[in-house]
């Protein structure tokens, strides 16, 4: 009793063999290159080289989607079903994809939907046997799968993007890795965290929280080793931006990163990509390699003491690994599922040790202020209250969707009308999501509201990571808000109850709704439940799950009561009808 | 540790750095319904239904928030009893109700929940795609439906009984639970332990009936009956259901006696209706005599019981005690009474040793009687268990201080006195209680278990001795001028000590200066020992016979390697007793001439028992160590064996297969040495032809061995 029978508590010690989702990972991707998927043999095989139990195996191979559990077919393909693509026509993509190859049998070509590629500038995207096309369609489609079946080489996905030149390089004309060479001369580790604290530089992932005391807070936590993760899993529908960085100036990226290990004192570092970003993913690790060659990043920087090792580290998938906690569980190489906070991973991250987690664009924005000086940084905001610049995607009903760089403050309306062309065909904005899924959906009224963190939470709405989608007048609101609580339903984790029940019953809600299914009494039901997501699931997933349709029922009431108290769709968009086979 | 101050529901409290929110609420009597939380595993917070508010953005889950100078907790207000209503329909709504754990005993924890709250028809519409049901398992069926996901069974596989079977599967809305790469329960590597069952909240893991506990002499009581009783009022059904007879009510005519001093047991009574007395019968029933030290000890004992100077005597009390056999002491003042609601004979339970007292009924009375490993799951609730460990050291203390012949001559009161400034102290293998020069500061009796002595020489330390039951260390740092420790303590297996402060020790010995001469003495006796010790080569044979755990044994099968020829006649003869599979193999590790044969050692402190999740392995009345017909195979006691002595035997076993009837499957049950105690001998010994084949007390038979000698200090 009180003595050996109880060690229950003691956390698994975790086999020196299986540090880290790397090896994992890359042996579970090894059995899938050769057998095609995942099949039982191999992995009690390597169950017992880990020395790892088949279940931690099989918890980790059925949670992402990168792996497969049955043979797929010849020709696997994969439309993405949310937001922009849903906008974009990817449910009749879907169906006549479905139609096309149905002759040719689910054995040879069969045919799935997923969750966003990444690619709303050039919706909609769909995968085939992984590799990504864009704009896709179902004839050009079909081209593809019957040529590689004739033998022919598969086409290059993804076409090759231009050079552009950006405000935010500070290295047209000079050396790059500038602001990394001068800060190994003066080693003035204090002097970064106070010049981000004055240049107001706050995470770029969508919180805002002030990178100083972030990085303050690990340098000052004893620990060793300390770790530095950049969180580059872009995968909310609408943000589109990391990629862009990473493509246009990967330098910045890495420079931001080894700046930041240097300053806290982390020694070995992660870009955390997902696995579905294969271009960015060859120019990172170009970029990894020049480093090393340049003596910038391993052992003996610049000829100094310092070291630091920085590595890729490809996300087998999943929304929810861009959760911090979670992206740190699947660095570990466990499930993503987001940690209880406290503790935070500042102190209690990687291994349990201090880690700075920062997104893309954070990172990016080091070298900038070091080499430009806080004043430059600050006096490219729009305004007094908003400083540098900012990158933001902007997608959906657009003319010119894409990536823009703008300064922090400019106003939305410059940026849909003046950048991005406004709607297509004349036709007006009706709505508009400023941070993709998670921030839900505004009226066009507020589109003269200032990009910047303030200004967009003083507007009741977030500026988040930048990911503006537009929908003009002839969508239907509660769709959407279907479309994007379903797109959370899909990527929850299932590990807390509100979250795993509350974002599987609220679709089911909404989708009684499209089809006229709907009550009066539905809207306290979904008051009650959008509160207890709010105020009890583990991390940001499950409590932003109720804002697409809380901002819908805020902002177009009138709209979402004509399907629920008339079973009208005065878009015309939903089916509303009984019948309706459930999504 | 460092307090910290916190306030819950209005209610300042104070618990020590490191709390959670939920252990401070209820170490403070506010209960927070949960229902992902076992108390005696890790906490996760996934089912959200323990949040409460701490003043923060959001609710934060209290089983995993560590509590914070400060902090203001509402348990109750209601925004949390909104958000924990909200999460109960949730589940509620996709829950088979009522499940087979509520069909069964009554008490399924989300059910439970749900009727407290009133929620009777969730306003969610059901889940549509079913997520099955799986029979594969012989003892354990598996209702996916009414799983909850609250990893306690994965908790409960994983890092309680580290079968490392039990995992999640899938991700999100369509996650479960799954047993290795997803296979159906029966096809996995489960051993069928049942921890899963007993940890789960809900129907999804419910007893299949097919194993059946057997206590004799009583009738057996139902589960839901038990969780009537606020004693049981925190076990699982399924846990109470698998082990059908593990409970049984037995009466009592008044004088009748329940369990004797020094009987091994492995059950534990609860007094329904009735009372009885305690008696301790003897001081140091099982001292081992002889000369030596112990020899010592018998004229010490003599001589403190017929010393004038105890204090306050005013009892009729032996004027001498013979230790070489059990003497009624007090035998007629019974130390305590007990009554309804009391508990006794868990002690046996917790440490694995002979009953430490007698109990009689005084009444007639109703009794529960319950097997081990219905204490052990009683205590995962850290309430009860915290309840019991208090007693448990109470009585501990009281019992060995009245039963240590050093103290034999003091009062009751003193005695008394005493069990209040004294300590008792547990340690596990290899926990070192004091060092070699360290500031003595303390006085120690051996309550249970084996500690080594060993001193630092350069070269090695060197063993110059072991304690049992009934020894005492400490006072040579204590009594001579020095007042440094002259050798290190370490334990050998778990171990119980009774502290006697430095300052209490010295006050008793000027209230008894006897004791004090004649601790005196013993410290001198030792002191010169030891040096005799430094000389002989024999401490290296001392040093072999602790490592290889002998002092442990009651019981050793051993081999004369000089008279045995090989022929095998013993393991047959094993075989012949037990259905054609010998429980001996005929090879171990070597101790002088003798080969300590693979056969059971009938522990002192059992290893093997640790945990039994059915508590089939155990001691009825007697030494030899049973395994009982109701064994589930699990195969931990044969992992938890340190010399390998308990095996694994597969067989036929006829299972229902509806619709086809029977089937014949291989299942496991363990099996080791019951000394063949339907015989007078064990049959390995009797079929030697050679007379090579010993069963001895190792203890006994190596004490006074070819000069080597091995002798507890005692």
């Amino acid at each position: 009793m009180f003595r050996r029978g109880c060690r229950g508590l003691v956390l698994l010690s975790i086999p020196e063999a299986f540090k880290g989702g790397k090896l994992i990972f890359d042996k579970l991707r090894e059995i899938q290159r050769k057998h095609g998927y995942l099949a039982a043999d191999p992995l009690q095989a390597l169950s017992k080289q880990l020395n790892v139990p088949l279940y931690q195996i099989n918890g980790v191979a059925e949670f992402y989607p990168e792996f497969h559990l049955a043979p797929p077919a010849k020709f696997h393909i994969e439309v993405c079903r949310d937001m922009v693509c849903h906008l974009r026509g990817a449910d009749r993509l879907t169906a006549d994809l479905r139609q096309r190859f149905m002759p040719m049998g689910k054995r040879v070509v069969d045919v799935h939907e997923r969750s966003c590629l990444g690619q709303c500038d050039a919706a909609p995207a769909l995968t085939i046997n992984e590799a990504v096309f864009r704009d896709a369609t179902s004839e050009q489609t079909e081209i593809l799968v019957r040529a590689s079946m004739a033998g022919l080489d598969a086409p290059p996905h993804v076409p090759a993007h231009l050079p552009v030149e950006l405000k935010a390089d500070p290295y047209v004309n000079t050396e790059k890795y500038g602001a990394l060479r001068e800060l190994v001369k003066t080693r003035d580790w204090e002097g970064v965290i106070s010049s981000l604290k004055e240049a107001a530089l706050g995470g770029m992932g969508g919180a805002g929280f002030p990178t100083s005391i972030k990085w303050d807070v690990v340098k000052k936590t004893p620990g060793d080793p300390k770790y530095i993760v950049c969180n580059a899993d872009e995968s909310e529908p609408g943000t589109i931006k990391d990629r862009f960085i990473m493509t246009h100036a990967p330098h910045l990226v890495v420079e931001g990163v080894i700046i930041g290990a240097l300053v806290t004192g982390a020694r070995t570092g992660y870009i955390y990509l997902r696995h579905e970003y294969r271009e960015q993913e060859a120019i990172l690790r170009e970029e990894l390699e020049y480093c090393r060659k340049e003596k910038l990043l391993g052992d003996g920087i610049l000829g100094t003491e310092l070291s630091f090792h920085l590595e890729m580290f490809i996300s087998p998938g999943g929304y929810i690994c861009g959760e911090g906690s979670a992206q740190l569980e699947a660095i570990e190489g466990k499930r993503a599922e987001p940690r209880n906070r406290p503790p935070n991973s500042a102190t209690h991250g990687l291994w349990m040790k201090p880690t700075v987690l920062n997104n893309v664009e954070t990172f990016a924005n080091v070298p900038q202020i070091l080499t430009r000086g806080v004043q430059w940084y600050r006096s490219q905001g729009h305004h007094e209250a908003a400083s540098g610049l900012k990158f933001v995607g902007i997608s959906g009903d657009i003319q010119r969707p894409g990536v823009y760089e703008i300064p922090m403050g400019l106003p939305l309306s410059e940026v849909v009308y003046g950048l991005a062309g406004g709607p297509p065909d004349g036709r007006k904005v009706k709505a508009f999501a400023p941070s993709g899924a998670a921030s839900g959906y505004q009226p066009a009224s507020k589109l003269d509201t200032r990009l910047d963190f303030k200004s967009m939470a003083a507007a009741g709405t977030m500026l988040g990571s930048g990911a503006i989608v537009i929908l003009d007048e002839t969508r239907c609101i509660l769709d959407m808000a279907l479309n994007t609580v379903t797109f959370f339903r899909n990527e929850s984790c299932g590990k807390c109850v509100p979250c795993r029940m509350g974002s599987a019953k609220m679709a089911d809600m909404l989708a009684g709704w499209t089809r006229g299914k709907g009550q009066e009494s539905d809207f306290e039901l979904i008051a009650d439940l959008s509160e207890t997501m709010k105020q009890t699931s583990i991390c940001g997933l499950g409590q932003f799950v109720p804002y697409p349709i809380l901002t819908a029922l805020q902002n177009f009431r009138e709209e979402i009561e004509a399907h629920v108290l008339h079973r009208k769709c005065p878009a015309g968009v939903c089916p509303m009808r009984g019948d309706e086979v459930t999504r | 540790m460092t307090q910290i101050e916190l306030t819950i529901d209005g209610k300042a409290v104070t618990v020590d750095e490191g709390t959670s929110v939920f252990d401070a609420a209820r170490l403070h009597g506010i209960p927070v319904p949960v229902l992902c939380h076992q108390q005696n595993e890790r906490p996760i917070g996934v089912c959200r239904v323990c949040s409460v508010d701490c003043g923060e953005r959001v609710l934060q889950a209290s089983c995993v928030r560590p509590a914070e100078n400060g902090m203001k907790v509402e348990t109750n207000s209601d925004k949390v009893k909104k958000a924990r209503r909200m999460l109960i329909e949730l589940l509620m709504s996709d829950h088979p109700s009522p499940c087979a754990r509520q069909r069964q005993s009554g008490d399924c924890e989300l059910e439970m929940l749900a009727a407290a709250e009133g929620i009777t028809a969730p306003r969610f519409a059901k889940r549509i795609s079913p997520r099955g049901q799986d029979n594969s398992s012989l003892v354990i069926s598996v209702d996916h439906e009414a799983c909850i996901l609250c990893d306690r069974c994965i908790r409960g596989c994983d890092e309680v009984r580290h079968n490392d079977v039990l995992g999640r599967r899938g991700k999100g809305y369509n996650a479960g639970i799954a047993f290795d790469l997803s296979q159906p329960m029966g096809k996995s590597s489960c051993v069928s332990c049942g921890e899963c069952m007993v940890s789960c909240p809900t129907g999804a893991l419910t007893n299949k009936s097919v194993i059946q506990t057997v206590l004799p002499n009583g009738t057996p009581v139902r589960a839901d009956e038990l969780k009537q009783l606020p004693f049981f009022r925190n076990v699982s059904g399924t846990f109470l259901d698998l082990n059908g007879n593990a409970v049984i009510k037995r009466h009592f005519k008044a004088g009748d006696i329940m369990c004797r001093e020094g009987e091994y047991g492995s059950t534990a009574f609860y007094i329904l209706e009735g009372k009885v007395q305690i008696f301790l019968a003897t001081p140091m029933a099982h001292v081992t005599t002889g000369g030596g030290v112990s020899g010592f000890i018998q004229k010490l004992t003599s001589r403190l019981t017929g010393s004038a100077e105890k204090p306050g005597t005013h009892h009729s009390r032996p004027t001498s005690i013979q230790i070489d056999a059990p003497v009624d002491l007090e035998y007629n003042n019974p130390v305590a009474e007990l009554g309804p609601g009391d508990l006794f004979g868990e002690m046996t339970c917790m440490n694995l040793y002979p009953r430490s007292a007698t109990v009689r009924a005084s009444t007639d009375c109703v009794m529960l009687e319950m097997l081990r490993n219905v204490l052990d799951v009683i205590q995962r609730n850290k309430t009860m268990r915290a309840e019991l460990e208090l007693n448990y050291r109470r009585r501990a203390l009281d019992d060995h201080l009245r039963t240590v012949p050093l103290f034999a001559g003091l009062s009751r009161e003193f005695v008394e006195s005493l069990a209040t400034k004294v300590e008792l102290v547990r340690l596990s293998k290899g926990d070192v209680i004091c060092r070699q020069g360290e500031i003595a500061d303390a006085f120690y009796l051996v309550r249970i278990g084996f500690v080594k002595v060993t001193e630092e020489r350069t070269g090695g330390d060197l063993v110059l001795a072991y304690l049992g039951k009934g020894g005492y260390f400490g006072e040579i740092g204590l009594l001579t001028t020095r007042g440094l420790r002259t050798a290190t303590v370490t334990a050998l297996d778990h171990v119980e000590l009774v502290r006697i402060d430095g300052k209490e020790f010295h006050e008793m010995l000027e209230l008894v200066p006897s004791i004090k001469r004649d601790l005196m003495a013993v410290a001198r006796e030792r002191e010169e020992q030891n040096k005799r010790h430094m000389g002989a080569v024999n401490a290296i044979t001392l040093d072999s016979f602790l490592s290889q755990g002998l002092m442990e044994s009651n019981s050793l099968l051993l081999i004369d390697l000089d008279k045995c020829t090989r022929c095998d006649n013993c393991v047959r003869a094993c075989a012949d007793a037990h259905d054609g599979v010998t429980r001996l193999i005929r090879e171990g590790l070597r101790f002088d001439n003798y080969l300590v044969a693979t056969s059971c050692r009938q522990c002192r402190d059992p290893l093997c028992m640790v945990g039994c999740p059915v508590g089939s392995i155990r001691r009825r009345n007697s030494l030899e160590i049973v395994i009982e017909d109701w064994c589930v195979g699990c195969g931990l006691c044969a992992r938890n064996c340190p010399y390998g002595n308990i095996n694994m035997h597969p067989f036929e076993a006829m299972v229902k297969d509806l619709p086809q009837g029977q089937k014949a499957v291989v299942s496991y049950k363990a099996t080791s040495c019951d000394l063949c105690s339907e015989h007078a001998e064990p049959s390995c010994v009797y079929a030697c032809p050679h007379d090579a084949a010993h069963r001895v007390d190792p203890n006994e038979f190596f004490k006074n061995y070819s000069g080597a000698k091995i002798t507890e200090l005692s």
